[in-house]
């Protein structure tokens, strides 16, 4: 045996059991769904067919959930990245307490179990609640409803979502060269100039990752929509759930699963992009 | 680095990898006291019924037979039931017992697992109080699962606010017309108090025997349609232009706080909290006519049960006058033995109150009314 053999072994020993996961659990599921979704229903004929995606697409309610997930996401996203970035340079360039006051303050959404930050934000936000109050007392009356609808969904996932991006973004940001930076102020740069041509270009890999991850994980996201969001439309991890154990249809459910997926795996695609660049680059 | 030192590293991975699998494959084995056998109860459904056996059921269970102890799983709004009916399925199809002792579910679950053969079926051999219970209601299930406590959904009203609350479903609808904002119902797919409201006015226009029975065509559905419109057209009077919220509890909160005067409210939550003091003391409860659905709750033991003997003598226990007592004072539920069974100061006490009620649609109409209602009413 030689030596790189026998540490190859080492190596798959090692990687098993995560790789076993990842096969019986996702793996094989996703692709039993898949072929499920294709497989022709009872009496059709052999092959595969797309009839329930032009089923499940066919029904208006379902339209409007996808669009309305993808609408809901792409907007936390924005309004996480707007609100993240401010904060990832503040922290990184900014010496001293306050900075690191806030380095701390920041991350307690991150502790806090989305369940219970869901209801704090209902309580926050609902008629009566502090918001409405606070709107009241300043002489604003009517006001469009802050919860159980899109707003409520966004404003609970930048909340819930905001510590995770500004973690990244700060970690892509630390990476960066103090000189790389003192030289552009040397010869000339203001301020704008330096973010614009050197720490944004050198940080987009990283904030690449950080949206790519946060698209992805609001636009699964149940908990939230579920608690915060309203009778419609719904996102698709609500929707999906309730065709799956109240409207017991389950391969609309599979379908939707499918389709879900497919969305995702587009993003994902810049995500696995940009993670193998930066393995090249380095 | 000697060569030996290398190999014996990867002998230690791979044992510990093997190691990792079998114990995978194993499950968690809990050590067991001797002689005390351990009962896994599913239980789905709002946080009253979780009270219901944790604080009351269990205790006095448990005491009477100290030979068992209870682990229960509570399944809020029955979210997570997909898995534990996949869970006992495929211990049924692969011949293996399964975890699972006793479960209390929807509807939709009793019926799909009563196909594939899933449930222990009752009889006075087994259960000897199932003599008890009122015949047509284990008939209804073909003995598959325990109807061990009632309740029906009524309208609970704020008698500071309304001095003639309506007798009948079109009194109803005609008040919530007037009253705009006044009035709302939970989303079906989180509580059966909406779906009752919804299945009422789809009732309104067609029979409920027609839809309770266990024929199933979907070419029937279109008799739905006067009452789609008629929800559709109630929207705009409904609490916050039309808001339903989110599970039986969220509503019973909206009266509480007097953001709603009228509302469809489960009996035995309604009573419940209204005797704790959770509603304003001018809250009142009524059942209209033709009276809004109501339901026995079952439970089922899945055949392939790992402690049957323990889940049938629970079952036993649960038809004994001590735990009907129970589902009255906790939950204020009606019981699920025959009235004539019950004690005296019980039967008095609900004399008013424990009417007849409308029959569910079948598990796969309401699975259908659920989904329309989305479509149709606040989707379309």
């Amino acid at each position: 045996m030689t030596e790189s053999r026998r540490q190859g072994a080492l190596g798959l020993a090692l990687v098993l059991p995560p790789l076993c996961l990842l096969f019986f659990l996702v793996v094989v599921p996703a692709v039993t769904a898949v072929v499920e979704t294709l497989a022709p229903g009872p009496g059709g004929s052999a092959g595969l067919t797309v009839a329930r995606y032009a089923e499940v697409l066919s029904a208006k309610v379902i339209r409007t959930d996808i669009a309305f997930s993808v609408v809901v996401t792409l907007i936390s996203v924005a309004a996480v990245f707007v609100l993240g970035y401010p904060l990832a340079l503040y922290l990184r360039f900014s010496p001293g307490r306050l900075a690191s006051l806030l380095a701390v303050v920041f991350t307690i959404p991150l502790f806090v179990p989305v369940v219970i930050a869901s209801f704090a934000m209902i309580t926050f936000l609902v008629n009566h609640g502090l918001v409405s109050t606070v709107l009241y007392r300043l002489g604003i009356e009517t006001f469009p409803p802050l919860v159980y609808n899109a707003t409520g969904i966004v404003l609970t996932e930048v909340w819930a979502s905001l510590p995770f991006a500004v973690l990244i973004l700060g970690a892509g940001l630390q990476a960066i060269d103090d000189s790389l930076i003192d030289s552009a102020r040397d010869v000339g740069a203001g301020r704008v100039r330096t973010f614009a041509t050197i720490i944004l270009p050198l940080n987009a890999i990283p904030t690449r990752i950080t949206l790519t991850l946060l698209f992805i994980s609001v636009f699964g996201s149940f908990t939230i929509p579920y608690l915060v969001g309203g009778n419609a439309p719904q996102m698709l991890g609500v929707t999906m759930t309730n065709y799956l154990t109240q409207y017991l249809r389950r391969t609309d459910a599979v379908t939707m699963a499918v389709l879900a997926f497919v969305i995702a795996a587009a993003v994902g695609v810049v995500y696995v992009a940009s993670v193998s660049r930066r393995e090249r680059d380095v | 680095m000697d060569r030996s030192v290398r190999r014996r590293r990867v002998v230690i991975a791979s044992v510990m990898v093997v190691a990792v699998c079998l114990v995978g494959l194993q499950g968690a084995n809990p050590a067991r006291a001797a002689g005390v056998v351990t009962l896994n109860l599913y239980i789905g459904g709002d946080t009253n019924i979780f009270d219901l056996w944790k604080k009351a059921f269990l205790p006095a269970f448990t005491k009477r037979y100290p030979q068992y102890k209870a682990n229960m799983v509570e399944l809020l709004h029955d979210n997570g039931s997909e898995g534990i009916y996949a869970k006992i399925l495929a211990a049924k199809r692969t011949g293996r017992t399964v975890d699972v002792d006793l479960w209390e579910t929807t509807p939709g679950f009793l019926d799909q697992g009563i196909a594939e053969g899933l449930w222990v079926k009752l009889s006075p051999k087994l259960v000897s109080n199932v003599t008890k219970v009122p015949a047509p209601t284990l008939e209804a299930v073909d003995y598959y699962g325990l109807p061990y406590r009632g309740s029906s959904v009524v309208i609970g009203y704020n008698s500071q606010f309304i001095k003639n609350p309506p007798q009948t479903f079109d009194d109803l609808v005609a008040w919530i017309k007037a009253n705009p904002g006044k009035f709302t119902y939970c989303d079906p797919n989180t509580c059966g108090s909406g779906t009752a409201f919804v299945t009422a006015a789809i009732y309104r226009y067609t029979s409920a025997e027609k839809f309770a029975a266990k024929a199933y065509d979907t070419k029937d559905e279109a008799a739905w349609a006067p009452g789609w419109k008629l929800l559709k057209e109630l929207q705009p009077a409904m609490y916050n232009n039309g808001f339903h919220p989110n599970g039986n509890v969220a509503v019973l909160q909206l009266l509480a706080q007097q953001n709603i005067w009228m509302a469809s409210v489960w009996s035995d939550m309604g009573l419940d909290w209204y005797s704790r003091g959770q509603l304003p003391k001018t809250m009142r409860f009524i059942q209209i006519t033709p009276p809004l659905m109501g339901d026995d709750s079952r439970v089922m033991v899945p055949a392939g049960s790992a402690h049957l003997e323990g889940a049938l003598t629970l079952l036993n226990w649960l038809l004994t006058p001590e735990a009907q007592t129970m589902v009255i004072d906790v939950v204020a539920g009606y019981p699920g033995i025959d009235w004539k069974y019950m004690p005296e100061s019980v039967r008095q006490k609900f004399i008013d109150v424990a009417k007849a009620f409308a029959p569910w649609p079948n598990p796969k109409y309401l699975a259908d009314i659920k989904r329309l209602w989305h479509e149709q009413v606040v989707g379309g």
